[in-house]
């Protein structure tokens, strides 16, 4: 939601009053961000508005207001790429510099300490002291599971360490209050006694909290990776059938036929391919290729890859690979047949189509390309190229014998 | 494979969950096919076929009504019409591995792509009906694959299951480089019909090898 809010960039201050920038937390804060945000959207120090908030609680009001912005203002957008925020979520967690936790935790235990060795404590004093210790105790821990743990500056451990501490406090001032109330009491000795062990409980359950977020967030992702493969099977049954019957009615090389293969293409690709890595091997690289050619010239190409390909997208083989298939669109069209094979003594690649025909020969001036760029190629990175023409078609073949990286560059 | 008094008349049933594209596969099959029958889903597609025993049935992979969830409709038409003297050719949109093996493995005869036209599924079904197996490109690529030719595995014995003989290797590739049967043979200097011999032999090794490449291979990278 803040991110969206944060979007609503303000207004470029055309007009002539000065357009305030919004009301927001930074990330990195001193404690909540209040003071840093309220300062900045009012163009004041931070010094003076915090002071402002503390001369406001004397009277009682600046812990209202200030409890107030810290629960309405939202935080300011993360820095960078808010997608890539949104994903690792850890990104998303504002970092404090103060302390809060730590000084907390020992107040409480000064607190204790004063309980434990005060005997000549006055009464009323002692249970200040008492209900001060608890209080400080409990939000210690509860700060540190609850906003500390998720703060990339502190983590899981620090919340351990605080909460470990703040339940110790706790324990210890119950059993000083046990030992009490066994040597006599009423019932607001036995309340008081409870206090404690109130707190100890509201510490301990705060790790449920946590857990129930962790919860929540696990589903949010599970309903989300549902809906990616409900729609992925509905766009399979209905548009995927639909671009497939557009192919088949137009007729193989036809406009319309084109534009639906490649959307069907990129589609699929978009339906399937989204998890696996984008690498580069050869026969990725020529399946791209193909789609490309299928774009600008009326041609279908089919590229069937078998077994592993070391090979890399930017050798010399693919580079001949691409001139053959770039001829085959060019000059003979309709159906073209790719086929690369990689096994353990080198990797063929097949390019077939089922043009009219050449003879190497003879060929005019605009096909030099053939000799040049395929063959010539072939030769001088190690491997071999053979092109057989007839009327039914012309068939290239590329040969390099060897693994890819025992040939190097 | 004439067993009654039909003449050259191929009877043919589409089985396919989208109407869009029954009738358009029914408009552009050529005329020496009758569509004697048509179903949108598993039950209704069992029916249709115990009904009218068609030679042929254009099966789509993905079908709705199956009893498992996860498993493509197609293999459970095959399933379920065990006895029926009919051949099946797989009809596919999608090009994931596993669900094509799934209906070859089922018992169908071939697969062909649903963006292939009507000519080319004419001449598939002709070709289904006289017996002899269907094999695009990619279903050749993968056998290869698969049955680790590429890696230079070549079978000894004639009737070994998990491993193609030099000959079908030679085969395999010629139609994964886009020959058809008859460019085939005229390479490879054999008859038309020895080259049918050598795919329906691959077909029933695909049908039966219980090669683990098989079934890892296919659903690990998708290759077909």
């Amino acid at each position: 939601m803040s991110i969206t809010a944060a979007r609503a960039v303000p207004r470029p201050a055309a007009s002539a009053t000065r357009v305030r920038p919004p009301l927001r937390r930074p990330r990195e804060c001193a404690v909540s961000g209040v003071g840093a945000g309220l300062a900045v959207h009012l163009g004041a120090p931070v010094w003076a508005v915090r002071a402002l908030f503390v001369v406001l609680s004397v009277f009682g009001v600046g812990v209202l207001l200030y409890a107030w912005f810290w629960a309405l203002v939202p935080w300011d957008a993360p820095a960078g790429d808010v997608d890539a925020a949104e994903r690792t979520g850890a990104e998303r967690a504002p970092t404090r510099r103060a302390p809060v936790a730590w000084p907390l935790v020992i107040a409480a235990g000064v607190g204790a300490v004063l309980l434990l060795g005060g005997g000549g404590l006055p009464y009323s004093v002692a249970v200040v002291v008492l209900v001060a210790t608890v209080l400080a105790a409990m939000s210690a821990g509860v700060w540190a599971a609850l906003i500390d743990r998720r703060d990339p500056a502190r983590g899981p451990r620090h919340a351990l360490a605080v909460r470990v501490a703040a339940a110790v406090v706790l324990a210890t001032v119950f059993a000083l209050m046990l030992s009490l109330l066994a040597s006599g009491g009423g019932v607001t000795q036995f309340v008081l006694t409870m206090l404690p062990l109130v707190g100890l409980v509201i510490v301990l359950s705060s790790t449920l909290i946590e857990k129930w977020r962790e919860l929540s967030g696990e589903r949010i992702r599970r309903i989300r990776e549902e809906q990616r493969s409900e729609m992925a099977a509905h766009l399979h049954d209905s548009v995927l059938q639909t671009l497939a019957l557009i192919q088949n009615r137009a007729g193989a090389s036809s406009e319309a036929a084109r534009l639906a293969r490649a959307q069907e293409r990129e589609l699929r690709a978009w339906l399937y391919d989204g998890d696996a890595p984008a690498d580069s091997d050869l026969s990725t690289d020529l399946r791209d290729y193909a789609g490309g050619l299928e774009l600008d010239y009326p041609v279908r190409i089919d590229v069937v890859s078998a077994g592993l390909s070391t090979e890399r997208a930017s050798g010399e083989l693919a580079a001949a690979a691409r001139e053959a298939m770039l001829n085959a669109a060019r000059h003979a069209g309709g159906d073209v047949s790719v086929y690369i094979e990689g096994g353990a003594t080198g990797v063929d690649v097949f390019i077939r189509d089922r043009g009219a025909g050449f003879d190497l020969d003879t060929v005019p001036g605009d096909r030099l390309g053939v000799r040049e760029s395929v063959i010539g190629r072939m030769r001088r990175a190690g491997g071999s190229a053979t092109v057989r023409s007839d009327a039914g078609g012309t068939e290239v073949h590329l040969r390099i014998v060897g693994t890819g990286e025992a040939r190097g560059h | 494979m004439g067993t009654d008094g039909r003449d050259t008349g191929i009877r043919v049933v589409i089985v396919d969950d989208h109407s869009i594209f029954r009738s358009g596969l029914r408009a552009d099959l050529d005329g020496t096919l009758a569509v004697v029958g048509e179903a949108a889903d598993v039950p209704a597609a069992i029916e249709v076929i115990r009904a009218t025993k068609p030679d042929v049935v254009l099966l789509d992979v993905h079908l709705p009504g199956g009893d498992d969830v996860d498993a493509t409709g197609g293999a459970a038409v095959i399933a379920g019409c065990a006895g029926v003297p009919t051949r099946f050719l797989a009809l596919s949109v999608s090009d994931a591995a596993e669900d094509v093996v799934r209906v070859i493995r089922a018992g169908a005869r071939g697969y062909i792509t649903k963006g292939s036209s009507g000519a080319e599924v004419s001449s598939a079904v002709r070709a289904v009906a006289d017996g002899d197996a269907v094999f695009s490109p990619r279903l050749a690529g993968f056998v290869l694959d698969a049955f680790g030719a590429v890696a230079g595995e070549t079978a000894t014995a004639n009737d070994e299951l998990d491993r193609l003989s030099a000959r079908e290797q030679e085969v395999m590739r010629l139609i994964a480089r886009g020959y058809a049967y008859k460019e085939v043979a005229t390479e490879l200097f054999i008859s038309i019909k020895t080259v049918e011999t050598h795919v329906s032999a691959v077909l029933r090794k695909l049908q039966l090898s219980s090669r683990h490449e098989l079934t890892v291979w296919a659903s690990e990278r998708r290759l077909l």
